[in-house]
């Protein structure tokens, strides 16, 4: 009996077990991150008191675009084991050793869209200090993302197809999902868009520190900086965008090159370097994009309109005289059926027709109607 | 009643136009003299249909209401809530009508039928217009244009509605409110046409204006648009909708712009020049008047006399 219980007491242990390592098999850990890494309290309370979880989901890993590759191969500072505490952390432009480009043959890298945005206005290294910290890293836009996360299982009737020659289920749900999200339209939405970007430019403590630094060092801000969110939300773009429109400009739409767009919206840079599609010299352009007619005076249309005096007197001004003109046409208009109100009253009118006429009460100012 | 000299003038001409025969000239001569000296007695004494007596709009003027006013409403229900969108309104309001895809094209669709009931009218306009000048039967006065009288109309019927003067002024088919009214709207429909034409074809509009121009024209625009449509919407629901619907003796409402008629009471108290003219032009109406005449005893301005009036049956 004792003997039975033993062997189904190992049985259900084993079978937890299998269920346990079908969850972690979904990436490799060749280098036995997960011993320590696995421990949902695994984390630290850091000099500043921020909790800080070191926590990795296996689960959730392995099912991101990064679930093949190694640890080390991005977390390379990691020699031994327990590691050292860490400096500087990841950086997107490591290679990695583990994985071969299939069309050039060189080890995988990023660093091709990481230079393109080091080399933009947004461009800074992994730990920056002051100013430069503002500007946004890799990981301020992008997430490790989840394949298709609106298709938990690729469609059967495509994958009983491709295995009639692939043979092997797995290997073509893995390139499915590998293949497919790459081939949708993974951009954000242009509402998001415009939210990320917001994210700073917006922030008033930010967009002040930067204007306070460029005034002291004597240096150029765009005309639009500080008030860039604001006036884009002003604009017909950022109102019918916000409204969920597709077609209408965004920030990238203008401030990213067009040609490769998924490369350009790394490369923003301020409208008075030659290279940005906003600087004067390539307004026209990057107008026509959608707008097929425009011309020299259409790009000087103000796609940042404000009312602000410092922004454009003109518009503040006309918008003063209009307010003014408005209400000053409401208030004679409504006094004006006031007064009428008043002076047919006493004369005798009532809101009602009696017997064919509205003049049936009695006038204090002349005749009144005869019954 | 003994009538001012612009009356007389109006009668006149209107007799002249009309080519009353002798008969019926002195008819309507006598007519007018038989009525009460004051026309507070006459408005206030005749019987009204609620729907209307004389006739006012042709079935063209209605249907180019009706274009402008479906229109409009529907045109600033789904503006607004693009210009005002950070008010707490707007959002619901675009999805009532079926979010921003929808709502855009409903906007543009509605303002070229907009743009079509302006056209109507300026061709159908210029065309009556014409038409009776070549019949030797326009007159200025009747029209919509604006005239010296106006100013004076003004001013007395204020101080008649200050209490300063017992009866209104003589006014004509269109008085001081209603050309100020139509031009108003006629100044903000265009105002909408270019600035909304200055959204959908901005290329267009940069390309014609000179360069230093364009930028200025460009804001312009884009100011007036929603300040003229809310003013617009103001003015209609604050005024337009008090004049029609809410001033005693227009509630509930006015029934002219669906059946082309005006009140009797109304046009002898707001357009008595035109009542005059119709006394001309419809001898059915003539024929109202003896009657009332006959069973009431409306003359005289002595108040003692009214009090010994007997109620008629």
């Amino acid at each position: 009996m004792y003997f039975f219980v033993r062997k189904i007491i190992s049985f259900i242990l084993f079978l937890l077990l299998l269920m346990q390592s079908n969850l972690v098999s979904s990436f490799e850990d060749d280098s036995g991150c997960l011993l320590c890494h696995k421990y949902p309290k695994m984390g630290r309370i850091d000099e500043n008191g921020v909790k800080r979880s070191y926590y990795v989901m296996p689960g959730v890993f392995g099912s991101t675009v990064h679930r093949n590759v190694p640890c080390t191969d991005c977390h390379n500072y990691i020699k031994q084991l327990p590691h050292k505490p860490v400096k500087t952390g990841v950086s997107c432009d490591a290679e990695c050793h583990s994985i071969k480009n299939p069309a050039t043959g060189k080890n995988f890298s990023h660093s091709s869209v990481y230079d393109k945005y080091k080399g933009s206005v947004h461009g800074r290294e992994k730990i920056e200090q002051g100013l430069d910290s503002d500007k946004p890293y890799c990981i301020t836009c992008h997430t490790n993302p989840i394949y298709n996360p609106n298709e938990t299982e690729p469609p059967k009737r495509i994958i009983d197809r491709c295995v009639v020659c692939h043979e092997d289920r797995e290997f073509v749900t893995n390139w499915y999902k590998h293949t497919s999200r790459r081939i949708r339209e993974v951009k954000r939405t242009p509402e998001e868009i415009v939210q990320l970007c917001s994210n700073c430019h917006s922030d008033e403590s930010l967009l002040q520190r930067h204007e306070k630094a460029a005034s002291e060092e004597g240096r150029e801000l765009g005309r639009k900086f500080s008030i860039a969110v604001e006036s884009y939300d002003e604009s017909f773009h950022g109102k019918v965008t916000k409204y969920g429109f597709t077609k209408a400009a965004n920030c990238l739409d203008c401030h990213a090159k067009e040609d490769n767009y998924y490369m350009n919206v790394h490369d923003i840079r301020a409208s008075r370097d030659p290279e940005s599609p906003m600087h004067s010299s390539n307004k026209v352009e990057t107008c026509r994009k959608c707008h097929i007619h425009a011309d020299e005076n259409y790009a000087e249309l103000d796609p940042h309109p404000t009312s602000k005096k410092a922004d454009n007197p003109f518009r503040y001004y006309a918008n003063i005289i209009y307010s003014w003109v408005g209400d000053i046409v409401l208030v004679l208009l409504i006094s004006m059926a006031l007064i009428e109100t008043i002076g047919r009253r006493r004369d005798g009118v009532s809101w009602s027709l009696r017997k064919g006429s509205s003049w049936w009460h009695r006038s204090s100012k002349s005749k009144d109607r005869i019954e | 009643m003994k009538l001012s000299e612009e009356a007389s003038k109006v009668v006149e001409t209107s007799m002249r136009m009309n080519r009353v025969d002798e008969n019926e000239r002195n008819e309507i001569i006598q007519l007018i003299d038989r009525l009460p000296d004051s026309r507070v007695n006459l408005y206030k004494n005749v019987v009204s249909n609620p729907i209307g007596d004389l006739p006012r709009y042709s079935i063209h003027i209605r249907i180019q209401h009706m274009l402008t006013f479906v229109t409009f409403l529907t045109l600033a229900f789904t503006g607004l809530p693009i210009a005002f969108l950070d008010h707490v309104w707007a959002v619901p309001m675009n999805n009532l009508v079926g979010g921003i895809d929808v709502s855009r094209i409903i906007h543009r669709t509605l303002a070229s039928v907009m743009i079509f009931g302006m056209v109507y009218h300026i061709v159908y306009i210029a065309y009556t217009t014409m038409r009776l000048i070549l019949i030797g039967k326009f007159e200025l006065q009747r029209s919509i244009i604006p005239v010296l009288k106006d100013v004076r109309d003004f001013k007395m019927d204020m101080l008649y509605f200050a209490g300063k003067r017992d009866q209104r002024p003589e006014m004509d088919k269109f008085m001081y409110k209603q050309k100020i009214h139509y031009f108003a709207a006629a100044f903000g429909n265009l105002v909408m046409i270019i600035s909304g034409s200055s959204f959908i074809f901005p290329e267009f509009w940069a390309a014609i204006l000179p360069t230093s121009m364009a930028s200025y024209f460009q804001e312009m625009m884009r100011l007036s648009h929603p300040h003229e449509a809310l003013l617009a919407l103001l003015v209609i629901a604050f005024w337009h909708w008090y004049n029609v619907h809410l001033a005693p003796g227009r509630f509930p409402m006015q029934w002219t712009f669906l059946t082309g008629k005006i009140t009797r009471e109304h046009q002898i108290e707001e357009h008595f020049l035109e009542y005059l003219r119709n006394l001309v032009e419809l001898p059915e109406e003539r024929a109202y008047l003896h009657d009332l005449l006959d069973a009431r005893e409306l003359a005289t301005d002595s108040i003692e006399g009214l009090e010994t009036v007997e109620e008629t049956p």
